[in-house]
């Protein structure tokens, strides 16, 4: 489980993010960067979600505000007035959020995403403020990984690993020999969607899983002995590798080098995206090329792959 | 969009894409959705287009639209291409109305539809969304009878000493087998205490439900309130049951079923065309002896498409003047789901999807069996 001095970490990564980046407001609608900022476990949908003011981070208080009826799931690290219920009514909402602290009073507000009715509601809550793009100001804090949301991450990827196991352990039910697999370690939330194809000699599997808020994934060619699709790419993901430098180690022209953390990240590179971006150490990506894939933790020296097992490496069942 | 002067519809929400073009994103986390995300652009004159991720689980060149290569609104280096194709379809945005459902921060510094009157594209989807075709229904319907299928699984797999990412597992496995691949909730399998002070309660003191954060291992006679769904051609399906662990149900677990079933009995019975939501709110507060049968953070009632919840919400907190004011119409979904609490003694919350026809409704189900309380033959309202 995630340790509360981690999520005061994250916080405090957000909080410097925002006076980096002179707002005095984070209103964020997307359920990871709140997941980041507040550490508050939620109930888990997929797909896209219309914006919403789901957590609120105020500079001056130090306080996140999340929405939510109820306080099960709270961390440590927060109060339960720091929550707003939730509501259909967006009279209602403006009145919530009206009362958060900080708000009505602040002169820039950061968004994530935003959408028309919520701005015009922002310019009624905070007359005197200023709205503005700040999904790369929580972009940039979520950026470099903490040694613990490196093991997270590192967890997440050996539960991905059980669920390509049972696939090769059963092929005639493949992906779902992998979700009840995956479930037996609590884990009952994908992050990408998983898939096995059947060839010749093996399967083409990709699983991705998303455990205690942290994804781990892994992809490529499988025989019943293990991996045999091989790529150069992740050992290239070195602490200032560039665009060019992925392009000439990548086999496939289908490549993909991503942020990876709670979730989907930046920086993205593929072969027309981000041919500005240079790698940093601390950054975790997930490295595609073709159908391998693999988790890289970009180091001062080699990349480390968290996607293979370590030799003394053993997963315990997740306590409840 | 003709009757609001709209010109253009930027559309970047899953299910408002899946509306405009019928292609269907992967169910995947929300940031992976957010990332890959497909857009729609629909000029009012038409066609829709449609740029798409590649997608494991659909096939856009089946479409009668036209399907391209991906964009990436999330990312600055995404905004050149996304900028020629909105000229492309629209032109010069200045001073136009176009209807839009999100703008990414890279969109807004950008400036992407700077110039442009925007509204919010739920204004034009959202009535558009209202009533189903048949073709709508069928896909709900479909939705509906592989989660039961998938849920007569799970629940053998619910007994005393497994967890609920157990059941779950089962769940998903099961759905899978049955060839869906849109799983779109973590499913809720949430053990409910028999008093309520003794749960986790709302900010107002009711029920919390649905908390969706544990992984308790159950025990012979848990009350268990069951929900999850998945899409059938992005159509959500929405099952909720209660479950015992372990047991039969006794005598005061019976009554209180029954009394549920006498609610959703006489709700079901309110919904017609010209019947208002307040009219069905009504039929459910009567058959309760005069108190509100729902939590009120929720609803009695929501329609379910190609979002889980989507609008009529019936007895939510729009009000009593907007229950009043909506009038249901044929082809209009409800998913009922009222629930009895008898404090220190049992619950029972299950929910039916009903669709309104044109002299009722009819529900959506192969069977709506209520294991252990009742077997699949055991009809809610003649049929």
């Amino acid at each position: 489980m995630t340790s509360d001095a981690l999520l005061t970490d994250r916080r405090d990564r957000v909080l410097a993010a925002m006076a980096d980046a002179d707002l005095d407001v984070l209103v964020l609608g997307r359920q990871d960067d709140a997941n980041f900022a507040a550490g508050m476990h939620r109930l888990w949908t997929a797909g896209t979600r219309p914006f919403g003011a789901g957590c609120i981070v105020v500079r001056s208080t130090g306080r996140t505000h999340v929405l939510s009826s109820w306080d099960a799931g709270l961390p440590a690290t927060m109060s339960v007035d720091d929550l707003y219920p939730a509501t259909w009514n967006p009279r209602i909402m403006a009145g919530y959020l009206a009362e958060v602290p900080g708000l009505s009073t602040a002169r820039r507000i950061g968004v994530d995403e935003v959408s028309p009715s919520f701005a015009r509601a922002a310019a009624r809550i905070a007359p005197g403020a200023t709205v503005v793009p700040a999904d790369d100001v929580i972009a940039a804090a979520r950026c470099r990984k903490a040694p613990e949301e490196i093991e997270l991450i590192r967890q997440s990827c050996a539960v991905a690993r059980m669920g390509v196991e049972a696939v090769l352990k059963d092929p005639s039910d493949g992906i779902a020999r992998a979700i009840i697999a995956m479930a037996a370690q609590g884990a009952t939330i994908p992050s990408s969607a998983p898939s096995a194809r059947s060839l010749p000699d093996g399967f083409t599997i990709d699983i991705g899983v998303i455990v205690d808020g942290y994804e781990g994934g892994i992809g490529g060619r499988f025989i019943a002995a293990g991996r045999v699709s091989r790529s150069k790419l992740p050992a290239a993901c070195r602490a200032g590798a560039t665009h060019r430098d992925l392009t000439l180690a990548a086999t496939d022209a289908n490549w993909l080098v991503r942020g990876l953390g709670m979730g989907f990240e930046k920086p993205v590179m593929n072969t027309r995206l981000g041919t500005g971006q240079v790698l940093e150490q601390g950054m975790v990506l997930s490295v595609s090329d073709g159908e391998h894939r693999d988790v890289v933790l970009v180091t001062a020296g080699e990349p480390e792959v968290l996607s293979i097992a370590r030799a003394e490496e053993t997963v315990e069942r997740r306590e409840s | 969009m003709q009757r609001q002067d709209i010109e253009a519809a930027v559309l970047l929400h899953a299910p408002n894409v899946t509306y405009a073009t019928g292609f269907v994103p992967d169910a995947t986390d929300a940031s992976h959705a957010n990332y890959r995300r497909a857009v729609a652009i629909v000029p009012v004159a038409g066609p829709a287009r449609l740029f798409a991720h590649p997608s494991v689980n659909a096939d856009p060149t089946s479409l009668d639209v036209l399907a391209e290569s991906e964009l990436w609104p999330e990312l600055d280096d995404g905004m050149p291409q996304l900028h020629r194709v909105l000229h492309e379809s629209i032109g010069d945005l200045e001073g136009r109305r176009i209807a839009v459902d999100a703008v990414t921060g890279a969109m807004a510094r950008a400036g992407i539809l700077d110039g442009a009157d925007l509204v919010d594209a739920s204004r034009v989807v959202g009535p558009a969304r209202l009533c189903k075709t048949e073709d709508e229904v069928a896909c709900i319907e479909r939705a509906q009878i592989l989660n039961e299928r998938a849920m007569e699984i799970a629940r053998q797999h619910c007994v005393p000493g497994a967890r609920r990412s157990d059941v779950a597992g089962a769940l998903l496995a099961e759905l899978r087998r049955l060839g869906s691949d849109h799983n779109e909730i973590d499913p809720i399998f949430q053990v409910m205490s028999r008093r309520r002070t003794d749960g986790v309660v709302t900010d107002v003191g009711e029920v919390a439900f649905p908390t969706g954060i544990e992984d308790p291992e159950f025990a012979e006679g848990d009350l268990v309130w069951v929900d999850g769904g998945h899409g059938y051609e992005g159509y959500a399906s929405d099952y909720g049951r209660t479950w015992i662990v372990g047991r039969d149900p006794n005598r005061e677990e019976r009554d209180c079923f029954e009394r549920w079933k006498s609610i959703m009995g006489a709700t079901i019975a309110s919904v017609r065309p010209g019947a208002t939501l307040a009219d069905v709110a009504r039929a459910a507060t009567d058959a309760n002896d005069g108190t509100r049968p729902w939590l009120a953070h929720f609803y009695v009632g929501h329609a379910v498409g190609l979002d889980s919840a989507e609008m009529p919400m019936v007895g939510s907190d729009l009000g009593d003047e907007f229950d009043a004011g909506f009038v249901l119409a044929e082809g209009m979904i409800l998913v009922l789901e009222p629930i009895v609490w008898l404090d220190g003694v049992a619950s029972y919350r299950a929910e039916e999807i009903v669709v309104v026809t044109a002299d009722g409704a009819r529900v959506l189900t192969s069977s709506p069996g209520y294991w252990p309380y009742a077997g699949s033959d055991d009809r809610l309202v003649p049929s």
